[in-house]
């Protein structure tokens, strides 16, 4: 058999990676919701390969529910250092997007990829199931082509990720 | 037999409001918070629901309210005490309801009001690193504090 070449391990392990990605869904704010129904039978999410997990060490998919304020972000930066590589994050509902309905808050983060790479965002408050779903599929995308690097933006940029954490956290 | 209402209209310094069946309010002086909320678990106000503050800044006062409850009458009653805004400071009720204790913390955090005889109130309790006003005093500017702290998104990179 001859010598497979480095891209070629990458295709394949993409391709295996992305049919079976353990979920922690780290529930900040009112998103994690709509979490059960996307679990459960109704849109039975494991069909595609995902299951929820419980700890970080073993999932590979950080779906951050909701609003983040800077007492839950320090939290989340812990999870996210703690999740092995590759790791992928979802940032869930208007307001890690952009702070959403608590834009003028005093407490809330306004753009969770200030401070951990998001590698997709689901827009909408509150995003149905199905919009779930979808973000999921394209996420497998993502990864299958190679696109879903955040955790490599993390190593290279971690200086900038750094300052803007401590700016907020002190 | 006497009803619940004229059991508080007993109470020293007491002036009741019967708003509606059920909903009293009680207005005391500072000075008689405690003695009132001590009679007014006697008489069988056991639980205390919700101690809070209005920030009457047109007044320069705070409004410090304690919701209690009597399970045996079923009727909320609310014990309103207004103090001094620039020099907020009450006595502590968790001797009498222990439930007072994190109200009191909350309180200490998001207004400044200081609160004797509670060992806790003042010590951070949900805000991490706070250095700025009780973010829920009104002149509080939240806005400000939110664009001076964090970064909004500007639509601006849509045409890249």
């Amino acid at each position: 058999m001859e010598k497979m070449t480095q891209d070629q391990v990458r295709t394949i392990a993409n391709m295996l990676r992305k049919r079976s990605l353990w979920m922690i869904h780290y529930c900040t704010g009112c998103g994690a919701m709509e979490l059960p129904p996307t679990m459960t039978s109704r849109y039975d999410m494991s069909r595609l390969g995902l299951a929820p997990f419980v700890t970080s060490r073993q999932a590979d998919i950080l779906l951050i529910t909701g609003y983040l304020n800077v007492k839950t972000l320090r939290r989340v930066i812990t999870v996210y250092e703690q999740m092995l590589d590759p790791k992928y994050v979802i940032g869930f509902g208007s307001c890690a997007l952009n702070g959403g309905v608590y834009w003028d808050s005093y407490a809330v983060i306004k753009q969770l990829d200030r401070y951990i790479p998001a590698d997709l965002y689901i827009a909408g408050c509150m995003p149905r199931p199905e919009a779930i779903i979808t973000a999921f599929q394209d996420l497998m995308d993502l990864i299958d082509s190679g696109k879903a690097d955040g955790y490599k933006r993390y190593k290279r940029d971690l200086a900038y990720y750094k300052e803007n954490q401590r700016k907020v956290l002190g | 037999m006497m009803g619940i209402v004229d059991k508080i209209k007993e109470i020293d310094g007491t002036k009741v409001t019967v708003q509606r069946e059920n909903r009293i309010f009680v207005d005391v002086e500072k000075e008689r918070v405690i003695g009132t909320l001590y009679s007014m678990k006697l008489i069988g106000f056991s639980q205390l629901s919700v101690l809070s503050v209005i920030d009457r800044i047109a007044d320069n006062q705070f409004e410090i309210f304690y919701v209690l409850y009597n399970r045996d009458e079923k009727v909320n009653a609310t014990v309103r005490v207004w103090i001094d805004r620039d020099n907020p400071v009450i006595e502590t009720a968790e001797k009498i309801y222990p439930s007072a204790h994190a109200w009191e913390r909350e309180i200490a955090e998001m207004f400044g009001v200081k609160v004797e005889g509670n060992e806790e109130a003042g010590k951070p309790f949900i805000l991490e690193n706070w250095n700025d006003l009780p973010p829920m005093r009104k002149d509080f500017d939240s806005i400000k504090y939110s664009s001076e702290h964090f970064v909004f998104r500007h639509s601006e990179d849509k045409n890249e």
